[in-house]
Formats: structure tokens, C-alpha cells, sequence
């Protein structure tokens, strides 16, 4: 078993990006077969091929076209292309490639919710994915794919980009609303959730690129076909992103439930020359990390991975070999998170600034012993307290970071230096 | 009606109520920071924390709506140690100075602390600096460092006032209040947000470093700023009262009110007041005398005085009892019906800004009205003109305002009523005007609406009972005595120091205001 190309079959050609080239390969063929199916057709048939959102968080797509309210009220699609989490860059090479794919999906997406609206909120930084995307757009208004009466099927679709300014936390759902209504990128207390008050108080559908994009091959090809691939409860492809010590890093297409070693040493190439494995972060920056005897009995799918502790993530295999301090490590990501807390909530606010100083007063040799215990009592205290996500994000790779690597932190805080380096933090940063 | 179980006890709440909501109805204490009744629900304290059978998860008590036969419980170990992180949450980057802070002693920090907290700091890294000292507008000042970020004075001005000056800039645990680009926080009802602050991150100017919270004692009234009459709470002790703040009356001014309302404490105190009677007659000078004593003299004139010579001029700073009492006395001991209604700003009387303040500056209008509908009286202000530049009108009785502010037109009316050959004037502050009167005066000392029971009647014809607070002026009468004395009836007003408020140099508890400027000390920047 290897790569599964169903997303990224044509990726490798340059003309796909254009909407001759698409269409070339079949694409926008599967919209008039959509406009003719009844809606609801097409969120069971999603339904039934067990798609789940590619984001991050993993919850069914169909389910969560269904809280939406059976009424005429009107309705949103987002498209949550802000990519924040560290790690994932699968969305950016999907939107670059091929942006006529989202389209597709977000034309067959916006006619099963009954939609005639919707945005594709990308990150500020993806300048050349805004460019691509923009001129897709106009091609498909040109070719009659959007806009008023699309393909003379009596179905309205207008859509957007909509530029963010770079937040971490614009890629939270409800923080991307705020952020998208003009507001301060900050999440909304829940309930009400989206599908039943989001975008202007109007019931509203976030989905992630991916998610999107394989929207358009479950209707072409039917819910059973996409089962084909991947595990029971975790169907379909997945696109990897993996980054890190390995000789070949890069997006990899395979089904979900691949087992990791095998992407990391077939698909990547192994690990650089002369260097061993000591852990993965398998699901972007904010997934508890694995260490070596774990990955081994690692497979890429959601149950595998949380039977482990860890999620699967937006899919960001970050990979650490046994040159990498994890003290020094975890420190870029405590104050990652320390920037990006919106600062809403007290618990993260104060908390993710907390495990940032605590860090860096280890790093800079400052560290006492108790320092080790206090970080897994804060990284404790933060998770599942506050509106989003955002907190549990900053703590858990704290927590598995400090329980798994403990012998590397104990000898960081006596020595004031790396134990895997040897040297102190200054000199790692010169 | 779905019903509950909280703590143990059964409770029945309105449909589609929260937990906390719930809680006051029953009455459980919880801690919470950003939630306030008056206000949108913004969950981001994360301290109202609630354990919910059922729920593996604590969660919060604000954003959570009861169900029937929900089994909630904030007093396991496992909600106090939530709480107690959230507590500490909050703390770790606040300043631990409250003994230099302004609201200790009423800080929503400090109540929880001793109730969940007493234990040691564990953040041994410095704390977040941020902006001190920050002007945000007339009447506030900021300190963001002891600010929680509670987010409640942003949601009240973007609910409550509609002026939308506030906002939380940056991210993350560098966070501040403050005011949009070009903008002051100044509007008429500034100060709410102090009340709403939970710690002393907001100061009102005006009380700032005045008093110590504790040595303050506070008492519920009506504010006779304007005819809303908004239920409030004085704040006073033996130096004077010090301010005011709304207490809440769903009827009438819900929690808020206006930063107008708040400044009525201030004609009450003892160094704006009228603490002796002054009597003069033509051409000679001022004579000290009691309250009594002048009532009774000026008794004398009222006797010698033709009923048709006689008016009585009011204002309608006092309350319904008041009125019946010297308006009962003139119609039917004196039997004049010359009885005037000193209207102040006839041209706002009708305004109203949608929210609380009304254009008529007086408590108790409607009252006013109602006793003179009562006794037929439809006498009007020129008839008085005239009757005064005749000469027809010779002793006249007027029942002056105690807050001299809303009445613009005081200067004038003294001029026009000095016309009179014998002025009774009965007032409760000094006033500039008075001095200059040459004739016949006798000035006599009134009380303030803190120092009587009466009723108000509002702009809405609803009657407000309220309560005296306390003495300020022991001497000073009300409107109900000056008019048994000036009937001639014997009444004894006794003098008493008892609960008299103690002259500024007398002050046991800190150091006067006056010593306090020689013994500034002067922190510069870098020396300490």
C-alpha cells in the first residue's frame, strides 16, 4: 500500500490550475450531476461515505450539514482556508494547484445546504494561493460556474475570498466568523453554534479545504467508492503534510489508517542519514507528541491515534530525530501559543503567558525543580476551561512533551544546558 | 417552568434561564467576574464554574440554560478547584497592591481570594507590565494592570450607553481597555462602568483616594437629581457622604443611572450647607440666630401680615408631605391661596435622552401638582409679577431648591422676589444671591433629602418612599416644621451634636486634607 491519489492525481500538472486544464481531467463535470440530485440526496450520500472534517477537529461533514435549520432562512458557506496550525501546509498546495477543485466541492457543498453565498477565508500570508484563487473565481463566473443560474440549473452561488490578516486564532470556526463580520478574531461562546447562528446570525457551514475539495468525488463517484479507502470509521484519503527530519518532506496523499512508519520511511524517504528517530508530532503543533515506540504502533486514522493519546489533527506530521533538544523545542511552541491567544478567556489568557515564562526561565537556566511540576499543573488546569479549543491546544503539547521527555527537562533545569546539545540556550540561538 | 436541583434544593426558574440565573433565585453564592445581569453574556471569566450530573466536564454557570431535573452543584471539591485555578488565573499577572488600590475592601478579587484562595503565589516569573494610570475620559481613570479583562465596561457601552468608545486591543496576555482612535470616554453615564468594574482596574476621579471603602457606611435612597428618581445608594460617614450609586429597581432605572445623579451628594454636604439662620432687616446687617428662633420671629410678620399681602412660593425639591404640610398651613391657618410653583427650565422640562435623564431637574413634580390640584390651586408666576411690582404682594414664603445646579435661574427669581418688603427664604445651601439681599430676610437653614422620610413621586406617577440617612445639619428644619412655626405653633428644635459630621481638621481616621499635601511623598521615575 502507498499513495492513494484521488485529490492530488493531477497535481504535478502546471495547466491544472487553469480551468481549461480542470476540465481536461473531468473536472466541473460532477456539477450538473449534483444540480440534478435532490439536496438531501447529496448530504445523505456524504453522510453515508463517512467524510470527516479535514480541519482538525474530525467531526463528521454530513452530520454537521444536518444541524442546520429546516427552513428558508438564509445560509452561509465558509471555506476555513487560514491554515494556521504550525506543520500544515496541505491547503495552501491544494489552493495553489488546484483551485478550481475547492470550487467545484464548495458549488456542490452550497447547493446540498441550500446556500447562495459563500466565502473562502484565507490565511494574509497565502498571497499566491489569494492569486490563484481570485482567478479561478473569474474564470468560473466567465464559464457560467458561479454566480446567477449556474449551468442553467436555476441555482444561484456567489463566492468570495476573503483575506485574514494572519491570527492563529482566525482559524477557529467562530473566531474566522468574528474576524469575517469585521470584528476582533475572536471565538464566540457556544451555543449558539454556527449551523444554527454564525455569520451575521445566520445559520452558517465552515468546512476545511479538503473537506470541501472531496466533496466532489463523493458525488462523482458515490459514497461507497470512497469508502474503498481508508479504515470503518475513518474513510477516504488524507493529505499528510509532513515536515521535519526526514529526507523527502512534502504533502503525501495516502487513505487514513497508513501506518506512520511506513509514510515516514517509504513516502519520506526515512529519516535523514545517520539519524534515529526519538518522536513525531503527528497532527500539527498542537497534538500530543509520540514518541518512537509509539509511532511504531502508529496508523494514521483518527481511533489509531487517539488510542494513543494524540489526534490526527489537520494531518502535520512534524518529525524529530534524535538531534533535536525538546526542551528547546517545546519552548517555540509555548510561545507560539503565548502570541496567539486572543486573550479572551482568563485560563489561556494568563495561562499560556504562564507556560511561555516558566519555559523560558528553564531555558535560560533559570529553571527550579519544581518548575516541571508547576507546568504540568498549569498545562492541567487550562484544558477544556475555556470558549475554544485554543487552550487544550496550548497545554496538551505541554503536557505530553514534559511526561514523555521528563529526563531531558529534570536535566535542562540541574545543568542550565541541553541535554541533547549540551549547550545552554544562548548558545543554541547564538 | 422547568425546575432544578441546586446544592441539594429544589428550584423552579423562567424558561430558558442560565444556571447563574438560577442561582440568585435561590439564593447559592458563585463566583463570577465578566457575567452581570444588566449586561450580554460574555463567558470569558471562566470562574462561575458548575458541576452538572451527568456531565464529566465542569462548566460555566453563565452560558449554561437549566433543563428540567438538571442536578447542579458548585461546592464539590472538584468545582472549588476549578475556581481556585480559575482565581488563580486571574491573579498571576495582578498586582498584588491593594493596599495602595482604591477598591479594596469591595474587590471582587479579594472576596474570592477568601473564599477559595488563601494560598501562596506559585508564579515566581515578573509580572505582565501595562499602561498605569490611564486617563480615559472626564470622569475615569484606568489602571491596566489590575484590569481582569472582564470585558463588562465594553459591553456596557456598547449595550447600555450605545457610545461604543471602549475596546480590548492587542492579544493574548498583553490585552488592555482602552478607548478607539480619537476618543474619550465621556458620556453621561461613564461612571456605571466604574460600579460594573469587579477590581480597581476603573476610578471615578471624582471619589478616588477620598475614602477607604471600610470606612464607609451606605444607605438606599432616591436620587433628586431629576423626575426619573432612580434608586440609589448613599455612601457617607462622619466626614460627609462621598457618592452615589445605583441600586437596582427594574421599575424605575434598572442597575444604572446617570453621572449627573451622582453628584447630588455634593450640595448635602456639611461645607455647602446653610448651618445657621441669618436675619436682617433694612439697611442693617446680618444677625446669627437658630433655625427656631428665626422661624418664630418670622411668625410674627406672617401674623401682623393681611392674608392677601401673604404668597408662598415653591419648588419641587421637597417631598409630598412637605407640600401638604405648608400648603394645608397657608390655605387654611394664613387663607391665602397665593400659593406659586417655581417651574426652573420650563424649555427641557420634557426632554428625555431614552435611557434615564429627564429634562425636568426635580424629584418630585407630579408630587407638587398632585398637592396643588388638591387644595384648587391654579395661581401662575405672572400673577406673582404683578402682585410683587404692585406692591399687593408684601411677605412672601419661598420653599427654595436644594440643588441650586438645575435651577439657571436662581439669580434672577431672588432679584424679582426681593421686591417683597419681608422675604422668608428656606433653603438648605448657601448661595451668593442670598448675601447681596438687602430688606427684610430671614434666612433660614432647611434639611436635604438625606436627612427626612418623605415620598417622591416620579415622572411616571410612581410613588418612591425613602428613608433619612442621616443628620448633617441638626439645626435645620424641614419643610414640615417651618410650617407648624410659621403657624405660630410651638415647636422645639433641639440643637444636638450627637450625629453631626466632624469639621475637616477633626478627622480621626486619616490624615486631613490639609496635611496630607505638605506630606506628599514624591516618587521619581527610576528611583526606586
Amino acid at each position: 500500500m502507498a499513495e492513494v491519489k484521488i485529490l492530488t492525481e493531477f497535481y504535478h500538472l502546471p495547466e491544472y490550475q487553469t480551468l481549461a486544464g480542470y476540465q481536461a481531467k473531468g473536472g466541473y463535470e460532477t456539477v450538473p450531476k449534483a444540480l440534478k440530485m435532490q439536496a438531501q440526496q447529496i448530504i445523505d450520500e456524504v453522510k453515508a461515505s463517512g467524510l470527516r472534517g479535514r480541519g482538525g477537529a474530525g467531526f463528521p461533514t454530513g452530520m454537521k450539514w444536518g444541524f442546520l435549520p429546516k427552513n428558508g432562512e438564509p445560509r452561509y458557506l465558509l471555506c476555513n482556508a487560514d491554515e494556521g496550525e504550525p506543520g500544515t501546509f496541505k491547503d495552501r498546495m491544494m489552493m495553489e494547484r488546484a483551485p478550481h477543485q475547492l470550487i467545484e466541492g464548495m458549488i456542490i457543498s452550497a447547493f446540498a445546504i441550500g446556500s447562495h453565498k459563500g466565502y473562502i477565508y484565507v490565511r494574509g500570508e497565502y498571497v499566491y494561493p489569494i492569486e490563484c484563487l481570485n482567478k479561478a473565481i473569474q474564470e468560473a463566473y466567465a464559464a457560467g460556474l458561479l454566480g446567477k443560474n449556474i449551468l442553467g440549473s436555476g441555482f444561484d452561488f456567489d463566492l468570495d475570498v476573503y483575506r485574514g490578516a494572519g491570527a492563529y486564532i482566525c482559524g477557529e470556526e467562530t473566531g474566522m466568523i468574528s474576524s469575517l463580520e469585521g470584528l476582533k478574531g475572536q471565538p464566540k461562546l457556544k451555543p449558539p453554534f454556527p449551523a444554527v447562528q454564525g455569520y451575521l446570525r445566520k445559520p452558517t457551514i465552515v468546512n476545511n479545504v479538503e473537506t470541501l475539495a472531496a466533496v466532489t468525488y463523493i458525488i462523482r463517484d458515490g459514497a461507497q467508492a470512497y469508502r474503498k479507502n481508508g479504515t470503518e470509521k475513518s474513510s477516504g484519503t488524507k493529505l499528510f503534510s509532513v515536515s521535519g527530519n526526514v529526507v523527502k518532506p512534502g504533502n503525501y496523499e495516502v487513505p487514513l489508517g497508513y501506518p506512520l512508519m511506513n509514510l515516514i520511511m517509504n513516502e519520506c524517504g526515512g529519516m535523514k542519514p545517520g539519524r534515529k528517530l526519538k518522536a513525531v508530532i503527528p497532527g500539527g503543533s498542537s497534538a500530543p507528541v509520540l514518541t518512537a515506540e509509539e509511532v511504531a504502533k502508529a496508523n494514521m486514522d483518527y481511533e489509531s491515534l487517539a488510542g494513543l493519546g494524540t489526534m490526527l489533527g489537520s494531518g502535520a506530521v512534524i518529525v524529530i530525530d534524535d538531534s533535536q533538544c525538546m526542551v528547546d523545542m517545546l519552548g517555540v511552541l509555548t510561545h507560539f501559543y503565548a502570541h496567539e491567544s486572543c486573550g479572551q478567556c482568563t485560563p489561556c489568557r494568563e495561562g499560556t503567558g504562564w507556560l511561555n515564562k516558566i519555559l523560558h526561565a528553564i531555558l535560560e537556566g533559570r529553571g527550579r525543580l519544581q518548575d516541571i511540576e508547576l507546568l504540568i499543573k498549569v498545562a492541567d488546569n487550562m484544558k477544556g476551561k475555556t470558549i475554544c479549543a485554543l487552550s487544550d491546544a496550548a497545554a496538551l503539547p505541554v503536557l505530553s512533551f514534559v511526561n514523555k521527555f521528563r529526563e531531558e527537562f529534570e536535566f535542562y533545569v540541574r545543568e542550565g544546558r541541553s541535554k541533547v546539545k549540551g549547550t545552554t540556550y544562548a548558545e543554541m540561538h547564538h | 417552568m422547568p425546575k432544578c436541583t441546586i446544592n441539594g434544593k429544589e428550584v423552579e426558574v423562567k424558561e430558558g434561564s442560565s444556571i447563574i440565573e438560577a442561582m440568585q433565585v435561590s439564593g447559592d453564592r458563585i463566583a463570577h467576574y465578566c457575567w452581570h445581569p444588566g449586561l450580554s453574556v460574555a463567558g470569558v471569566c471562566r470562574v462561575c464554574m458548575v458541576e452538572i450530573e451527568g456531565n464529566p466536564r465542569v462548566q460555566i454557570a453563565c452560558n449554561t440554560a437549566v433543563t428540567e431535573g438538571m442536578k447542579i452543584n458548585n461546592t464539590s471539591d472538584k468545582v472549588k478547584d476549578a475556581v481556585k485555578w480559575g482565581l488563580d488565573f486571574h491573579l498571576i499577572n495582578h498586582p498584588l497592591d491593594c493596599p495602595i488600590c482604591d477598591q479594596a475592601g469591595e474587590c471582587g478579587l479579594q472576596d474570592q481570594y477568601m473564599e477559595y484562595g488563601k494560598y501562596d503565589p506559585e508564579m515566581a516569573e515578573p509580572k505582565q507590565k501595562k499602561h498605569k494610570v490611564v486617563d480615559l475620559g472626564p470622569t475615569i481613570v484606568l489602571d491596566s494592570e489590575r484590569c481582569i479583562l472582564c470585558s463588562r465596561c465594553v459591553r456596557f457601552t456598547e449595550e447600555v450607553s450605545k457610545t461604543n468608545e471602549l475596546g480590548i486591543f492587542n492579544r493574548g496576555d498583553r490585552s488592555e481597555i482602552g478607548t478607539h482612535d480619537g476618543m474619550k470616554l465621556d458620556n453621561n453615564y461613564s461612571l456605571n462602568t466604574v460600579d460594573i468594574c469587579p477590581v480597581g482596574a476603573l476610578t471615578s476621579k471624582d471619589f478616588r483616594f477620598r475614602q477607604r471603602a471600610w470606612y464607609l457606611k451606605d444607605a438606599e435612597t432616591i436620587c433628586n437629581g431629576c423626575s426619573t428618581g432612580c434608586n440609589v445608594k448613599v455612601y457617607f460617614n462622619k466626614e460627609g457622604f462621598f457618592r452615589v450609586k445605583p441600586t437596582f429597581n427594574e421599575q424605575v432605572n434598572g442597575h444604572w443611572m446617570c453621572d449627573e445623579g451622582r453628584n447630588v451628594y455634593k450640595f448635602v454636604n456639611k461645607e455647602h450647607r446653610l448651618l445657621k439662620a441669618q436675619v436682617k432687616g433694612q439697611g442693617s446687617s446680618w444677625t446669627e440666630m437658630s433655625a427656631g428662633a428665626a422661624a418664630k420671629a418670622a411668625a410674627e410678620v406672617i401674623k401682623a401680615a393681611a392674608a392677601d399681602s401673604l404668597a408662598l412660593v415653591l419648588t419641587a425639591q421637597y417631598s409630598v408631605e412637605e407640600f401638604e404640610a405648608i400648603v394645608t398651613t397657608f390655605v387654611k391657618d394664613f387663607k391665602s391661596n397665593k400659593i406659586y410653583f417655581w417651574i426652573n427650565n420650563k424649555e427641557a422640562f420634557d426632554n428625555f435622552d431614552g435611557l434615564l435623564v429627564r429634562g425636568d431637574k426635580n424629584p418630585n413634580t407630579k408630587g407638587l401638582l398632585k398637592v396643588l390640584e388638591k387644595h384648587g390651586i391654579t395661581a401662575t408666576w405672572n400673577e406673582l409679577s404683578r402682585g410683587l411690582k404692585s406692591g399687593a404682594i408684601k411677605t412672601v414664603v419661598v420653599a427654595a431648591p436644594e440643588n441650586q445646579v438645575v435651577f439657571p435661574d436662581f439669580a434672577d427669581r431672588v432679584k424679582e422676589l426681593s421686591q417683597a418688603q419681608n422675604l422668608i427664604w428656606l433653603q438648605s445651601g448657601q448661595n451668593e444671591a442670598l448675601k447681596k439681599l438687602d430688606g427684610n430676610v430671614w434666612l433660614i437653614p432647611m434639611k436635604t433629602f438625606v436627612e427626612k422620610d418623605g415620598t417622591f413621586i416620579n415622572h411616571s406617577g410612581l410613588e418612591q418612599k425613602f428613608k433619612k440617612v442621616t443628620l448633617v445639619v441638626s439645626e435645620a428644619l424641614t419643610l414640615t416644621e417651618a410650617a407648624l412655626l410659621l403657624a405660630g405653633k410651638n415647636l422645639n428644635i433641639h440643637a444636638t451634636s450627637a450625629n453631626e459630621f466632624l469639621p475637616l481638621n477633626q478627622r480621626l481616621d486619616q490624615v486631613a486634607v490639609e496635611a496630607r499635601k505638605k506630606n506628599e511623598f514624591v516618587f521619581k521615575r527610576g528611583n526606586l
